[in-house]
């Protein structure tokens, strides 16, 4: 073959790398991928190791669901909006809960001020939850229910108690509930007291436990590596994140030996990652990811199921990547995520808003969201065919490398005890910093180009956008209502159930029974999460941010 | 392994057959069965080596990113001159001129019909005055330019440009830039006469133009073949690109028959291409990386050449302009962001990303920064300029261009059978190709076969976003024709005379003419005088086309 | 024998994006209408050639948003100047949404914008032409 007698020139760079650091090479040949056993490392779509997709048809046979994540004031300004949504399209809802709501504290209390409506809908009972999906066909639609920390049984009990209410089989309700205990320990500063990690482990593993028999079509626990990857962590520290909570979840059920096995209750485990900005890195990730999955699932547990090792998952482009300036260029930005997570195989897939920099979403951005997931489901003809990218040299060559490192990071967790311990010891909150700070090292000296932020700035923003503000009298008007409430429901009956809920949780039995009892009494989640969290402040157990502290001396 | 057969049932498919847009099958799921007859050296090379499928640098955009070329030009050259200054100041590293009707027909302001042309699409020039306004102050000496004009104005416009660096004291040796004026192009998809020069004579006009600045401006690209047009006008991928090799073929033809003394190494490697990005994601790389294999294969093959450069595909890409919907407006950001990302991971040379508002208007200051913004995010922060040719071997993408490319052999076969693209575009067999190409995937938006959404899907019957649109100037014609008339007050008539009288005798001799458009050009002859002086030679169209009863 | 319904297609101006137009002269022929394409022709030519092949409606098409407006008001005035206010004028293409109320009141009978279905435009047009 003729060799061109084109000078080779110079590059931009000295070193070309992914987001993640891994280095580049400028091409990638047939030798990259010598290796790759075709049966043993990819497979067809549908089977071990799962690499290629975990359904053998999948976008041919059902195309990813369009779950749009979404919350804001209360419950009746975000039944509008999930109605409007429901008419553009959307195939599945996911609730954005405020900031006191997700602590675990009514309206009516002090700790709320200031923190109700703030970043989605207030919901503290099951009358927020009844009114919030008014009208809604949720025997058709699943939905997550987003909750972090402190509040993953109530709130999961008052969507279900909703569903029994409208006479719902729960044997038949799909949705799911994110829960991660572990996620938001790896990145959250919250400032109010959050509770110790043990017992709410034990809290997800009673949802866990009790979703398998009650509610088998409910995903009781999406493990959300998205939190942390937002927080700071690289592509291939997120994937062995995840991996290393939902090992240490197994191992939390499998300890209280109630005679469940992996393929009782994995099979309802889904997952939650994020979709960044380094398009190649994310579809290596996602497809390394599965891989890895599999692996474990088969090597570690000898697990017989294959939905046991299939890893399901949820993407939300990547928030962090948006920028506060020139917000419509941010429409692009999620325009690239989410055809990266499309191409990597996702199961559902949220799309961020351009505005989402600066406020909740506006209906116009939020449109814009669900016509970017449309466009490239019904368009772009990208759902034709399976996992198009497989025997890339690159991509292929990528997948093992990202799924190399994030073997070593789940190594490095498991010994640091596992994910729970490596939490505890503040061991994954220094990582998840370190890599954090490094990142914006790059942005700062240029390394790392981030359009309209350290290139391409502008002095007068362009962009013409509207933009969303909470309900200026949204904490009082929440207050007045948990005030009725309280006045309008049996009292008596509430504090029935919540004795029965305390016996529950003193006893170690199962609390989501005498949950769903409260729930259905209108007990709200400040009064449960009382019981099943702030109780156990005073056993002296140490919180998943006790390490914080120390850090910020 | 052992393979764990799945025990989920093998679900239904949503479509009993799955195609790409230009209709090629598509399986299930490609293994490296697919490529299993792929040989690396043979088929694909590293970048910068034959055949060029992986890009025809070594380096690909590690060296240098694609030039962030946007197509623009609206009311005068002074409102053009704020609009350049603007994206120049925003990173568009190349600049594109977009002329209006009257001056694509080759009119003045005054001239019958230009009045409610004027405007319409882009930018009024009808003097190299205009050019010079128009560029004022912008560094044309590092940033390359593109005219792209049409049939009469091609020699006119580009020699405005010409002559108005020449008046900047910029050797032309060094001039960069392209013309546009591919008249297979434009006559293979245009219906107005008023626009069109008789066939053949605008075939002669822009092989004069090639010829001219082979000599005389080196760097320049005196043609880009541009299958942009047919492709908008309806044909599909493969279409596109065997009409695009056809195109250049003949003009290959045209000048080797001309008996110059050039061979192909002396003029090709001057050619660009101009291809478009449609909205089938994989089918658009694999066409990209088809069209450099093949033409790679027809100069070694056909034409002996020998300078690498005469068998590289260098060419531009603008997004899907007939992509785009008037329906909900803001969705076009979406679809020209991923035909942009297709267009990168296939190696383009330059891109023009179209603004979300181009379905109803000329782009606002607003979308406009929004396409150059596009194309930053994609060179600066997805990291896809990291590598060259990322999607190399993939049994998916390896598999379609390979299918892609067969594709286009045949459909290249079928032009000849109809004696090359010019008897093809003469004969109005491939007007014909279009529309049908056309009609059919009307067809299939008609029937939801195809779906596009806005418009047969996820409709809304309020709009949803709130965009701003760009009007044109109203006073834009008085203004026009005042420029006109104090333009032929202050320039020296005689001169005019002269220069035309020249062109008039360059022109029947079969001469080159572009010795003689420059001169008249330089003394501020108008493109309305020159163009008078050709129809009265050509002769008016035949106006085919008019009053068909159907 | 019942008479065929005769429509006159025009692309207004210079404007060259046909590939609707031509969508729209095959939908009017399937659909059993007479259709006379006189492709790029300026306001005077449209009015002369309606008066001439005696339409019953005149189908205007063009993609310039720019000039779209001012030209079918000149269109409009010829009609009127003429006496065609018999025939049914229908335009498609790109007219700026603000612009629409506009093209009504110059007497345009209705509007198409880009991505109608193009079945509407026929039944449109046989519903509304004058008997």
């Amino acid at each position: 073959m003729e060799k061109s007698n084109i000078a080779k020139g110079k590059e931009r760079k000295e070193v070309f790398t992914t987001s993640s650091g891994i280095p580049i090479k400028r091409i990638y040949t047939p030798e990259d991928v010598a290796d790759l056993d075709y049966n043993r490392d990819l497979g067809p779509s549908g089977e071990d190791p799962y690499t290629r997709g975990i359904y053998p048809t999948m976008y041919r046979g059902k195309l990813w669901t369009i779950r749009q994540f979404g919350g804001l004031n209360a419950a009746e300004a975000t039944n509008d909006r999930y109605k409007l949504m429901y008419q553009m399209g959307v195939t599945g809802f996911a609730i954005a809960i405020d900031d006191a709501s997700l602590i675990g504290f009514d309206p009516d209390s002090p700790e709320a001020e200031g923190e109700v409506g703030v970043g989605g809908v207030s919901v503290f009972s099951l009358k927020d939850m009844e009114d919030m999906f008014d009208g809604l066909p949720i025997d058709k639609i699943s939905t997550a229910v987003i909750q972090a920390i402190n509040t993953t049984c109530p709130h999961t009990a008052m969507y279900l108690a909703l569903a029994e209410n409208r006479g719902i089989d729960l044997r038949d309700v799909d949705g799911t509930t994110e829960g991660d205990p572990c996620s938001f320990g790896g990145c959250s500063d919250l400032k109010a007291n959050p509770a110790p990690v043990r017992q709410l482990m034990r809290l997800c593993g009673d949802l866990v436990e009790w979703c398998a028999i009650n509610a088998p079509k409910w995903h009781p626990v999406s493990f959300t590596s998205y939190n942390y990857r937002e927080a700071g962590v690289n592509a291939y520290q997120e994937i062995g994140g995840l991996v290393a909570s939902a090992v240490d979840l197994i191992e939390e059920v499998l300890s209280r030996d109630r005679g469940l096995t992996v393929d009782d209750f994995v099979p309802h485990y889904t997952f939650h990652l994020a979709s960044h900005n380094d398009f190649f890195e994310e579809i290596a990730k996602m497809r390394a990811a599965r891989r890895m999955w599999c692996k474990i699932m088969t090597e570690r547990y000898d697990a017989k199921d294959p939905r046991t090792k299939m890893l399901r998952f949820h993407v939300q482009t990547s928030g962090s990547t948006l920028t506060y300036q020139q917000p419509i260029n941010n429409a692009i930005r999620v325009a690239y995520q989410s055809l990266a997570a499309a191409l990597g195989g996702v199961q559902s897939l949220h799309a961020c808003s351009y505005d989402e920099a600066l406020c909740i979403p506006t209906e116009e951005a939020v449109t814009l969201s669900i016509r970017t997931q449309q466009i490239l489901q019904n368009e772009s003809n990208v759902t034709n065919t399976i996992d198009p990218l497989a025997g890339s040299y690159y991509v292929e060559s990528l997948t093992n490398e990202v799924e190399k490192r994030a073997m070593d990071f789940f190594h490095q967790i498991e010994d640091h005890g596992g994910w729970t311990k490596a939490l505890e010891l503040g061991w994954l909150r220094q990582q998840t910093e370190k890599e954090a700070i490094k990142y914006e090292e790059e942005i700062r000296t240029g390394k790392r180009r981030i359009v309209g932020v350290n290139c391409f700035q502008m002095e007068e923003d362009p962009s013409k956008i509207t933009y969303f503000r909470p309900d200026p009298e949204i904490y009082k008007k929440q207050k007045a209502r948990a005030e009725k409430l309280k006045e309008e429901r049996d009292n008596d009956k509430v504090e029935e159930t919540l004795n029965e809920l305390r016996d529950a949780d003193d006893s170690g039995e199962n609390v989501m029974p005498a949950m769903m009892k409260a729930v259905k009494a209108y007990a709200t989640l400040e009064e449960m999460t009382d019981v099943t969290v702030r109780r156990h402040f005073a056993s002296g157990t140490k919180s998943i941010f006790s390490h914080l502290s120390r850090m910020i001396e | 392994m052992k393979s764990n057969k799945s025990n989920i049932v093998k679900r239904k498919e949503r479509k009993e057959v799955f195609t790409t847009s230009s209709g090629i099958p598509v399986k299930r799921v490609y293994t490296p069965e697919d490529i299993a007859d792929l040989q690396y050296d043979r088929d694909l090379g590293s970048p910068g080596e034959e055949p060029y499928v992986r890009g025809i640098y070594p380096t690909m955009y590690r060296g240098r990113l694609w030039t962030i070329r946007q197509f623009s030009g609206l009311n005068s050259a002074e409102d053009t001159n704020k609009r350049y200054k603007y994206m120049y100041q925003q990173g568009i590293t190349g600049f594109s001129i977009a002329f209006d009707n009257a001056t694509l027909a080759g009119l003045d302001p005054d001239d019958e019909g230009a009045e409610f042309e004027i405007g319409t699409g882009g930018v009024n020039v009808f003097s190299m005055k205009d050019m010079e306004e128009m560029f004022d102050g912008l560094p044309i000496e590092k940033v390359s330019t593109a005219v792209i004009p049409i049939m009469w104005s091609t020699c006119q416009t580009t020699g405005m440009y010409f002559a108005m660096a020449e008046k900047r004291g910029i050797d032309l040796k060094k001039l960069d830039g392209t013309t546009e004026g591919d008249p297979l192009s434009t006559a293979s998809c245009i219906t107005n006469p008023t626009a069109s020069v008789p066939f053949r004579h605008a075939f002669r006009l822009c092989v004069d133009l090639a010829e001219w600045s082979a000599i005389n401006v080196p760097k320049w690209h005196a043609i880009s073949f541009t299958s942009y047009n047919y492709r908008e006008a309806g044909v599909n991928a493969y279409q596109e690109i065997a009409g695009l090799m056809a195109a250049a073929i003949a003009v290959i033809e045209e000048e080797l028959h001309r008996d110059r003394g050039l061979g192909v190494d002396d003029f090709v490697p001057q050619f660009t291409f101009h291809l478009s990005s449609h909205s089938d994601f994989f089918e658009e790389i694999a066409k990209m990386r088809a069209a450099r294999r093949m033409w790679c294969k027809i100069m070694t093959e056909r034409y002996n050449a020998k300078d690498p450069h005469s068998k590289m595909l260098r060419f531009h890409i603008q997004t899907a302009g007939s992509s785009l919907t008037y329906q909900q407006p803001l969705n076009n950001a979406i679809r020209v962001a991923y035909q942009i990302l297709a267009a990168s991971l296939s190696g383009a040379q330059s891109m023009h990303a179209c603004s979300y508002d181009e379905a109803l208007c000329i782009p606002t200051e607003e979308s406009a920064l929004l396409s150059i913004r596009t194309q930053q995010i994609a060179q600066h922060e997805i990291n896809v300029t990291n590598v060259a040719d990322p999607l190399g071997g993939s049994y998916f993408v390896e598999s379609l261009t390979n299918e892609v490319e067969k594709k286009a052999w045949e459909y290249l076969e079928e032009i000849d059978k109809h004696g090359g693209f010019v008897e093809a575009v003469e004969s109005g067999w491939f007007r014909a190709e279009v529309e049908k190409a056309e009609m059919k995937r009307e067809d299939e938006v008609r029937s939801g076969e195809r779906d596009v959404v806005g418009v047969n899907c996820f409709k809304m019957t309020e709009e949803p976003y709130k965009v701003s649109f760009f009007r044109r100037d109203p006073q834009l014609v008085e203004k026009q024709r005042a420029k006109l008339q104090k333009l032929k007050e202050e320039r020296d008539d005689r001169e005019v005379e002269k220069a035309l009288e020249e062109l008039r005798q360059v022109t029947e001799s079969g001469e080159n003419v572009m010795p003689a458009v420059m001169k008249a050009l330089k003394v501020y002859t108008t493109i309305g005088e020159i163009s008078k002086v050709w129809k009265s030679i050509f002769g008016p169209i035949v106006p085919s086309g008019l009053a068909i009863t159907m | 024998m019942e008479r065929k319904i005769r429509v006159l297609t025009a692309k207004l101006g210079f404007d060259m994006h046909n590939r609707g137009m031509s969508v729209v002269n095959r939908a009017l022929r399937d659909g059993g209408t007479e259709v006379v394409y006189i492709g790029n022709q300026f306001p005077e030519g449209i009015a002369e050639t309606a008066l001439q092949e005696d339409v019953d409606v005149i189908g205007i098409s063009s993609l310039n948003s720019a000039s779209s407006l001012e030209l079918m008001e000149r269109v409009m005035g010829i009609i009127k100047k003429k006496h065609l206010e018999d025939k049914l004028v229908i335009f498609g293409g790109i007219v700026l949404p603000d612009d629409v109320p506009k093209l009504k009141e110059m007497g345009v009978n209705e509007y198409f914008p880009p991505g109608s279905n193009v079945d509407s435009i026929v039944s449109y047009i046989k519903e509304n032409v004058p008997q």
